[in-house]
Order: C-alpha cells, then structure tokens, then sequence
C-alpha cells in the first residue's frame, strides 16, 4: 500500500497537484502505514506558531513587493552606473550589483528579471554589448543574490533546519554572514567572464561625472540607509531578524509611500494581499512539511539513506560531487521552495554525517538552486525572461549557457572550498 | 452570486488585516522593549498565531486563484486525452486531502475546547486553531469546485 500510494503521489505530483496536497498527502499516507493517527497532521501544522523566526518571511516579502511597485529599480540602475560604469564591463558590474541587491530582498521570485532586467536589456544593448550576451546576463542575474540577507529562501533554509534538532545548531546571523563572500565570489567571476568576452567589441563607457554621481546619490538619499538597517541590524546583532524585518517594512512604507509617493496607499490593501498570497502558500508547505519531517524522522528513512549511500560513496569528496549533480537537476526542475522543503530533512541529516557544516551546506544548496534558475530545460527564469523579452527559449538556452559554466564553476569552489562560506564564522 | 464576493472581499480583508496587525504589534513590541524597557505579556504568542493565520488564509485565497506553488512538469507534454482524466484525479485526490486534514484538524480543536486552554489574553487557543479546519475545508470545497469546472490548479 506504501509503495502503490507513493507512486499515485508522484504522479499526481508532475501533474500539477499544488506542492502541500503532495506533502501532506505523503505524511497521511506514511502515518497511516505506521499506524499513527492522523490527528497528529493538525498537531504538526499548528507548530508553524512555535517559531518566533516565521515573522521574518510575511514582513521582508511585503517590504520586497513594496519595493518592488517603487522606481527603486530605476534609481538602483542610475546609482550604480554612475559609479561603475566607466569601468571596463561597468555596465555588465552594474548588472550583477544591482540584481544581485534586488534579488536579495524580493527572493528570487522573477521580480528581478521583470523589473530590473527590463530596465537594463536596453541599456547594455545601447552601450555596445551584443544582444544575446545581455539576455544571457540579464537573465542568469535574475537569480544572482539568492546567497545574501534577506532572501526568503536562505531564512528558510535555516528555519527547517533549526526544527530538525540537529546536533550542530546554527543561527540565522551566521547563515547571513555564510553568504557574503559566495555571492561576491560569484559576481567577481561573472565580471572577469564579461570583460573577456566583450574584449574586441566597441563598448561605451560612460565617463565618470561627479555632478551624475552626486545627483544620483542624492536621489537615492532614503533607500540608501535599507542595507544599514537590515545588514548592520542583523549583522551586528542589534535586532532579532523578526525585529529587523518589522523596522524595514516600515521603513521601506515611510520612504515609497510617504516621502517619494510612488506607491499610493490606495494601492498597499493589494499589495499587501499579493504578498501573503505567496508566503502564505509557502508558509503552509512549510507546515505539512514539518508533519511529514517528524514521520521521516520517526521511520528512521536518514538512517537507511545514509546506510545505503555508504555502500557505494565512502569520502565526503564523493558525496559533494553527488550532492552538487542532485540539487542542480532538482533545481532545474522544482522550484526554490519546493526544492527546499522536500530535499532538506532528508539531505541535511546525511551531509551531517558526512562531516558537512550545515551552514556550509546551506550556502552550496542555495548556490546550486540559483543555477538551477536558469538551467535548461525549464528553469524557471528561462520561461519569465522568455515571456517578458519576447524571445523564444532556444535563444535564451543559447544565451545562458556561458554563464552557466562561469557559474558551475564558482559552484564549485563554494563546495569545496568551505572556508568561503566559513571563514568570518566561529565554526570548527 | 453577490454573497460569494463579499465572502470573498472578507477572505481578503482578514488576510491583509493580518499582516498589518503583525506589523503594527511587532513594532509597538520594539518600541516598547527598547524605550520603556517593558512589553506586553500577550504580544509574542499573538504575533505567532497571526503566521498561522496568513499561512492558511493566504493558502485559501491561492486555492481560489489557482496560485499554488506546484511542479506541472507533464501538462505541457502529455496529448489531452491522457492528461485531462489525470488532472481529474488529482483535483478529486485534493479534495480528499484537504477534508481528511479538515476532519482530523476538527478532532483536534475539539480536545482544545474541552481543556479550556488560554492562548494569549483570555482568547482560548482554540480559537487561535479554528483556522485549521475552516481552511481545510475550504480548500477542499474550492478544489471540488475547480473540478466540477475543469479549472486548472495553475491559472496564469
């Protein structure tokens, strides 16, 4: 009966039955096997209220759509540029930079590409860079930035781990303070790519003007003071995240409704119903999620999993390798969330015997999800930089796929090189 | 049909109070702790019940808009002959386990009710979890509507 329900599960899963009906459908379906009663799914979702960290997700995803409705975006452009953009690839740093910090704090959800991209595709094409290397940019930075404070996915991360109870806890600073130097590493990469390829082209740099430069500072005079307030709140330990997430939604209200009135207030009941609308549907996943945590826990199904991947992958080199080929096709195949979700109770607990740092290992599981974001055949980024260019997939294959390899690669130190991720922490 | 939107407009409504409760609570809790050195006993378990709260009304509204996260790697592969009849199972396979969780979800509060529990404030905790069922169930009906409607579960 386990293994006939399990398949129907699967199928029903690739047909599009919503991600929690699937989970909660395999916990039922697992309780029941073991002869638990079913009153304990209730027991389990309502633990959703046990964590205090949850706060953070409702609060920095209405900051992020709020922010999102402004013309930050715009700003963000004209700020970065005025100070990179007479470097050699400026514009393409400009690119990665200001991606990268939108993504950060809209979680990867493809706002980037739609309102960051769209304003950059121009600009990069008008400066000389061939279309098909912008696109493949601008569409490999839609995920860039995944690995910084505050992304949804990386809160996550750590708040499924800390309800495993394992036995080399970490906190949520730390995994904040884990990402920093991947996701530079990263962008570095990307820049020396960019650099080299356009070598030969006849690319315009813009020259830098301390009058642009000022003026644009002075235009982002209020959202300037955002990463203080969140970084150097969370970094610094004066604010509980919950805390920091509470002050930036207020924040960002104050500077977009009030003092540049880009967003009316007409318009927040929206936007703040489209917000929850999305944490809400995580936030339930998350629940059934820990139901069927517990029961994977209870049916001992890490133990057996690590028993029989020791039979064939002794070292902690191999099971990286590993690692890397699963998460990187299931990033190309489920979404972040889901991915997350599904993947950690059972990943977590073998990398840990593996000898993994669980910070470290959140860092190389993001990092292998952000490629997956562009990964064909259908990382989602693809689909949305597709739909919002209008150009057909197989050009967007064709584009991304460089990036793709400048990116396999920083993947790669990130794994195996674990002071990276580790190297600011106290972590033996 | 006039009774179906205004259900819905306070569906909507709650869900945004939600948040702006959340908010408005957790930065009164900071003002307090760091001006007056004092807070309120009731705030913290109140902040924790409202992330219950959005997560199932959040889940209802994405039920009804078919804006749930899934993973929809077949629909666009299989001919409609074999893909329509296995988007009916999994709308029918949804209704059963959204009322399964309703049903259980109703036990469970009902041991609450008779304990008299106290959440936070003089609300009982019981309360607090009345979401669970309500929101199953109407996630259940709102799958069996999508059924009898040939709807996707995606809608955009």
């Amino acid at each position: 009966m386990g293994a006939l329900g399990s398949l129907v599960i699967a199928v029903l899963a690739f047909i599009g039955m919503p991600l929690f009906v699937v989970i909660l459908a395999a916990a039922m379906l697992g309780f029941l096997v073991s002869g638990i009663p079913l009153t304990v799914i209730p027991v389990e979702v309502y633990r959703l209220v046990d964590t205090p960290l949850l706060l953070a997700l409702p609060l920095f995803t209405f900051s992020g759509y709020v922010l999102a409705e402004s013309r930050l975006s715009t700003r963000l452009v004209r700020v970065t540029s005025a100070f990179l953009g007479w470097m050699p690839g400026g514009l393409a740093v400009v690119a990665y930079v200001t991606c990268a910090f939108f993504t950060a704090f809209t979680g990867a959800s493809g706002v980037t590409i739609v309102a960051v991209g769209a304003l950059l595709l121009p600009a990069l094409v008008e400066g000389g860079y061939r279309e098909r290397f912008s696109l493949g940019l601008v569409t490999t930075s839609g995920s860039l930035g995944l690995l910084l404070a505050p992304s949804l996915p990386l809160i996550l991360y750590g708040v499924i781990v800390q309800q495993m109870d394992l036995p080399n806890p970490f906190t949520i600073r730390e995994l904040f303070i884990a990402g920093i130097l991947p996701a530079l590493l990263m962008v570095v990469l990307l820049t020396i790519y960019s650099i080299w390829t356009t070598r030969h082209d006849d690319l315009q740099g813009e020259a830098f003007s301390r009058s642009v430069a000022w003026q644009s500072l002075v235009d982002m005079k209020w959202e300037i003071p955002l990463p203080v307030i969140v970084l150097g709140g969370i970094y610094s330990g004066f604010f509980a995240i919950s805390e920091a997430a509470a002050v930036t939604a207020l924040y960002v209200l104050l500077v977009e409704v009030f003092i540049h009135r880009e967003v009316a207030v007409r318009a927040l009941p929206g936007i703040i119903r489209e917000a929850m609308v999305m944490v809400g549907g995580i936030l339930l996943i998350l629940g059934v999620s820990l139901a069927f945590t517990n029961f994977l826990v209870d049916a001992e199904v890490p133990q057996a999993l690590f028993e029989w991947i020791r039979t064939f992958i002794e070292s902690k080199f191999t099971f990286l390798i590993l690692l890397n080929l699963i998460l990187l096709a299931l990033g190309a195949i489920l979404d972040i969330f889901s991915a997350l979700v599904i993947m950690i109770p059972l990943i977590v607990p073998l990398a840990l015997r593996f000898g993994v740092d669980p910070v470290h290992l959140g860092i190389i599981f993001l990092a292998n999800m952000q490629v997956g974001y562009f990964t064909p055949p259908i990382g989602m980024n693809l689909f949305i930089a597709s739909y919002r260019f209008k150009k057909s997939i197989a050009e967007l294959y064709r584009a991304t796929i460089p990036f793709m390899f400048v990116l396999l690669f920083a993947l790669a130190i990130i794994t195996y090189v674990p002071e990276l991720s580790l190297f600011f922490l106290d972590r033996g | 049909m006039k009774f179906i939107r205004y259900l819905h407009r306070f569906e909507d409504s709650l869900l945004v109070l939600a948040l702006v409760s959340m908010l408005v609570m957790a930065l009164l809790q900071i003002l307090l702790r760091n001006f007056f050195d004092s807070g309120l006993l009731w705030a913290e378990s109140f902040l924790r019940i409202l992330v219950l709260w959005i997560a199932m009304l959040g889940a209802m509204v994405a039920t009804r808009e078919r804006n749930h996260i899934s993973i929809n790697l077949l629909s666009r592969v299989l001919p409609p002959q074999v893909y329509t009849p296995l988007r009916n199972l999994a709308m029918l396979f949804s209704v059963a386990v959204c009322a399964t969780a309703a049903w259980y979800s109703v036990a469970y509060i009902s041991y609450e009710y008779q304990d008299e529990t106290i959440a936070f404030a003089g609300v009982p905790v019981w309360v607090c979890q009345s979401i669970l069922p309500i929101g199953f169930a109407v996630m259940a009906l709102r799958f069996l509507i999508g059924m009898v409607d040939r709807a996707e579960f995606w809608g955009r």
